[in-house]
């Protein structure tokens, strides 16, 4: 459940949440993105790949991480937020992921509307053995 | 076979601009992929970073990313966004190749992308970073 902004606060941790992560769903991200690259849907294919099986597309992950933030923060991960991550490690069909973040630090800056308040989160997904799939850094508006 | 963009392309090219305006159905499809149930209802407007996704494909196909024996790993991605994009809003993504250096075999590149909105604002942007392996020729 999101805070109200005035109870933001360095160290508070983000809602994460579960996912699995299917070969159907894996599938059916591919019809509606249109990215129908055989790594994620040939099995042939992917085996002679360096992951040896076919993999999530990197942007499904991070759907996950900015769905995180989306709920978090409602009212302002859509108007002058920001989000870096890096690809860390292969999602493998049949994983449940967990996203996850932390408010890192909390900062005043100056705009064209006077001062916002801008919370830098560490954020990323996780696969089920606890290694990064996905992880980086987001800056979000608070007001 | 000609050797695909990616291979070819040199700091500077420019791609698009893509027509990356989302239709209803294709909303729900993606939505539904992503989390169904599970996620947020995003009302009239897209799901974040669709939009996003929606260019990136238009990059690989171009690109030539899986053509030709090529292998490509999706290695950075940097999102910016200025405020939310209706579902049917006509929005636009236009691509340009920022860096492109080979080390020790794996070709890096990153692809800059303006999105901008019917009057021409700008409404977000991105940085997709890729390693690219198996290629013949520089």
């Amino acid at each position: 459940m999101s805070q109200g902004i005035s109870d933001r606060a360095v160290g508070d941790a983000l809602t994460g949440f579960e996912r699995l992560v299917t070969q159907d769903r894996v599938n059916a991200y591919a019809e509606a993105s249109g990215d129908h690259n055989p790594i994620h849907l040939d099995e042939a294919y992917a085996a002679t790949t360096q992951f040896g099986t076919r993999i999530a597309h990197g942007m499904l992950s991070l759907a996950l991480v900015t769905e995180m933030l989306a709920i978090e923060f409602p009212k302002t991960w859509h108007s002058g937020s920001k989000l870096k991550v890096r690809f860390t490690a292969p999602i493998i069909p049949g994983e449940t992921v967990t996203t996850y973040g932390e408010i890192t630090a909390i900062d005043v800056i100056d705009n064209e509307t006077g001062e916002t308040r801008v919370a830098t989160c560490t954020v990323g997904c996780k696969k089920p053995d606890g290694t990064d799939a996905v992880s980086g850094r987001a800056t979000v508006p608070l007001e | 076979m000609a050797n695909p963009l990616i291979s070819t392309a040199v700091v500077g090219h420019e791609f698009g601009p893509y027509d990356v305006t989302i239709p209803a159905d294709r909303a729900r499809a993606y939505a539904e992929a992503v989390g169904g149930d599970e996620s947020p209802d995003y009302g009239n407007h897209l799901a974040p970073v669709m939009v996003v996704a929606a260019a990136l494909t238009e990059l690989i196909n171009d690109l030539g990313l899986f053509t030709g024996g090529l292998e490509t790993v999706h290695a950075g991605q940097e999102v910016s966004w200025e405020r939310q994009i209706e579902i049917g809003e006509k929005v636009e993504a236009s691509g340009r190749l920022v860096s492109s250096s080979v080390r020790r075999g794996n070709h890096f590149a990153t692809i800059a992308v303006s999105y901008t909105d019917a009057v021409g604002t700008e409404v977000g942007t991105s940085r997709t970073t890729i390693i690219v392996t198996g290629e013949q020729s520089q």
